[in-house]
């Protein structure tokens, strides 16, 4: 993926940069929400990766606003130190599609990156979600796999629902929290991964291929090869 | 308040003088003290007492240049003269 | 208090102090207070000028309409002869002297009565005048009603209303120093009003004052009268407590950022710098880097944690305060934690009503209720049981309770548990940051209620109960 990193601090800057490099992609990267601006409206990107509070007179709400209101409909990642909710609301009311907050962990960052890159297109809303074996109904709310119908609870439902739509990619377990839950609160235990494991007991138990897998240090994915 | 009195002043003369002159009362005279004494004396009580004395007082009034009291005298007189009828 | 005599206002100079007293709200109400005394007074005198000097006026013209009625019955019975001679009995019954008659012949020649002419300006029939007449040397003021009789005959009644006229004159002469009598009332009534108002206001201007001036302790004297005065002292000093509470807030996570975070800061710190004094090993440096991450990891959740018990203790949140059912939210967090429950062998039961109306922030009563399970969770042995309830007490406010079958707290600790950081010395062992209780107080007051430690029943346990009030 093309990346516009716009991040004012130096040495997060070019942590970020080289972390996305090693995962594959091709980053640009603006000091200041002026240059930032400039190169998101003339070039091609895949996803915006910007700081909230920008030097040079333009921040990360500015930025994405002027490009909205220009029908750039690029996404847009807000990093920010800032982490009240009303603060967050703003960067998403401002037309950002995701929120971290600072510090993060690059694993959290790339998921994030990865999952708002490609994000599934929207003019055909698929009814069947499919992976190997396993196959989710959407509008009978069945999942079966192996031909054979398996008892999933209507949260369990939705939680295999967002794996299963990122699929092959890493999914964390804030963006579980966020997304199945719409909490945006630390739960202070490790209740994802209890949830995680329960499902996964339904889902793969008894069946020699492991479908969900657990990924160090960052979260969980769903795919097909071991 | 004095320029509207001073106003008024001026203004009720000259309301008065116009083109003809004021009207006067004339019963405020010897004249007419003579008619009200013939008048009482048409009456039948006006012998007896007080009419007889305030008639007379009236009189008296009149003629030594009083003819306003004397007036009032001599009505009272008939007044009272008609009550005794 | 005692309280020292400051002037409220400083000396007056000039034309900038007139000013500033016609622009003070004191001056205006006085003002108001004058006018509204004055108008009173003026209408009073009205209705009392109509009821005395009108009367007279009225009584004059009632008077005059019979009597000319009267005449003209007389003509009617006996024509000029017999009018003639009801005007002579009339007139010599005057005793009072101030009738007025009038009648003349065809040819304008007087008939009867003691005017010398016809009066100006009474040519019509049924003319009202008010007019000049001369009477034994000097002019008077009379009224006069004429009435054309027929055959050129006419008829003037009237009436010497000098002496009503004086009457009348006197009349107002006491109008016009009741009036004044008003005006004085009002000025003075005005002041007096003025200088109430100052007086009562002064306290709470003085403690404007010496806040600004920075002393914050101080408080407006409520002079106990329950008035608006007292009302508008009671909301300053409520603004002033929940200043003061807020300035404690800021103030308790500056110490707890000082003195906690810096020991996990510090631990880490010491880990990472032995680790590279004794770098033999990869292994081990590895090991010693990703503890060290973890170490960063947890201090900025104790970070957020801090942040975000601050947003809720300065009230920040309000705006997303939006009505809610509690209802399917508690279900929600039960279900949530309840996988955490199950994974342990704990047994988590729910009780909930149908419906639990309240206004308030979602996200942040979600995670206090969150807090309230976790915690109740991590001090319960495997095998116990939690029990999360909600209820209404009365019309407007909402209990939601945690209780537990763990070993419970003391009543000292209970105490203390809303502290920041307080962990009781039984829970050293287990995980946690010792914020999660801070949090769930600082959600119960944002919402205008409270948290309250119980012990369970039965016991041993906790029964943690947020009380949440009208916001």
């Amino acid at each position: 993926m093309r990346i516009l990193l716009v991040e004012d601090d130096a040495e997060v800057a070019r942590f970020v940069r080289k972390g996305l490099q090693e995962a594959g992609h091709i980053v640009e990267h603006a000091g200041n929400g002026r240059d930032g601006l400039f190169l998101a409206a003339s070039e091609q990107f895949d996803i915006l990766v910007l700081d909230r509070m920008l030097p040079g007179g333009v921040d990360g709400v500015r930025l994405v606003e002027t490009l909205r209101g220009q029908g750039n409909r690029t996404p847009v990642l807000f990093l920010s130190a800032l982490s009240a909710v009303d603060e967050r609301v703003k960067g998403l009311q401002a037309g950002g599609d995701d929120y971290l907050v600072k510090p993060f962990a690059f694993a959290e960052l790339l998921a994030r990156v990865e999952a708002l890159g490609r994000r599934p297109t929207m003019e055909a809303p698929a009814t069947k979600l499919k992976i190997a074996d396993l196959e989710m109904d959407l509008l009978s709310r069945t999942v079966t796999r192996g031909g054979r119908r398996l008892e999933i609870q209507p949260r369990e439902f939705r939680l295999l629902e967002h794996l299963l739509r990122h699929a092959g990619q890493v999914v964390t377990r804030t963006m579980l929290l966020e997304k199945v839950w719409d909490y945006h609160f630390d739960p202070q235990t490790n209740v994802i991964d209890v949830h995680v494991s329960r499902l996964r007991q339904k889902i793969d138990k008894g069946f020699d291929r492991p479908l969900i897998h657990t990924v160090r240090n960052a979260g969980y994915m769903i795919r097909a090869e071991a | 308040m004095r320029a509207l009195a001073f106003a008024f002043l001026l203004a009720a003369p000259a309301l008065a003088d116009g083109n003809e002159p004021v009207p006067r009362v004339t019963t405020d005279s010897r004249e007419y003290c003579a008619e009200l004494a013939e008048r009482l004396a048409a009456l039948p009580a006006s012998h007896g007492e007080p009419v007889r004395s305030m008639a007379e007082e009236g009189r008296r009034l009149c003629e030594t240049g009083h003819p306003r009291v004397g007036v009032a005298k001599l009505r009272r007189a008939i007044r009272a003269a008609r009550v005794a009828e | 208090m005692p309280v020292p005599p400051v002037p409220l206002d400083d000396a007056p100079a000039g034309w900038a102090a007139l000013m500033r007293f016609l622009r003070s709200a004191g001056f205006r109400f006085a003002l108001l207070f004058a006018v509204v005394f004055i108008g009173a007074s003026a209408l009073f005198a009205l209705v009392l000028w109509y009821a005395t000097a009108g009367s007279l006026d009225r009584q004059t013209a009632a008077a005059l309409r019979t009597d000319t009625l009267g005449l003209m019955e007389r003509w009617r019975e006996g024509g000029p002869g017999a009018l003639s001679e009801a005007v002579a009995e009339r007139l010599s019954g005057d005793v009072e002297n101030t009738a007025i008659y009038l009648l003349t012949g065809p040819e304008g020649q007087r008939l009867a009565g003691n005017l010398d002419r016809w009066p100006a300006g009474a040519e019509d029939d049924g003319a009202w005048i008010t007019g000049i007449v001369e009477r034994d040397g000097s002019r008077v003021e009379a009224r006069i009603f004429t009435r054309d009789l027929g055959e050129g005959y006419r008829l003037a009644v009237g009436r010497d209303v000098e002496e009503k006229q004086r009457l009348r004159a006197l009349l107002a002469e006491g109008f016009g120093w009741s009036a004044l009598g008003a005006v004085v009332f009002a000025m003075a009534g005005a002041a007096v009003l003025r200088r109430a108002l100052e007086n009562r206001l002064r306290p709470a201007a003085m403690t404007a004052r010496a806040i600004a001036a920075g002393d914050l302790s101080r408080r407006v004297p409520v002079a106990g009268r329950r008035d608006e005065f007292d009302r508008l002292g009671e909301g300053m000093n409520d603004m002033l407590d929940r200043i003061d509470r807020l300035m404690e807030a800021v103030r308790g996570v500056s110490d707890a950022i000082a003195h906690d975070l810096r020991t996990p800061i510090a631990r880490a710190r010491a880990k990472l710098e032995e680790a590279l004094a004794d770098s033999g090993d990869p292994d081990s440096l590895r090991a010693a880097m990703e503890q060290g991450i973890a170490d960063l990891d947890h201090i900025s959740r104790v970070f957020g944690a801090l942040l975000r018990i601050a947003e809720a203790e300065a009230g920040a949140r309000r705006a997303a305060f939006a009505p809610l059912d509690l209802v399917p939210m508690l279900a929600d967090v039960a279900e949530f934690y309840g996988a955490a429950a199950e994974a342990r062998g704990q047994a988590l039961s729910v009780d909930l009503p149908e419906r639990l109306e309240l206004v308030g922030d979602r996200d942040l009563l979600a995670q206090a209720a969150g807090n309230l399970l976790d915690n109740a969770l991590k001090f319960t042995p495997e095998g116990g049981q939690v029990r999360l309830t909600a209820r209404a007490i009365g019309r407007d406010r909402v209990e939601i309770a945690v209780e537990d079958s763990g070993p419970g707290l003391s009543p000292e600790d209970r105490a203390r548990a809303g502290e920041r950081f307080f962990r009781a010395d039984a829970s050293r062992a287990t995980p946690g940051s010792g914020l999660g209780l801070s949090l769930v107080q600082a959600v119960a007051r944002q919402h205008g209620g409270e948290l309250v430690l119980q012990e369970a029943s039965p016991p041993p346990g906790l029964r943690a109960a947020m009380l949440l009030g009208p916001g």
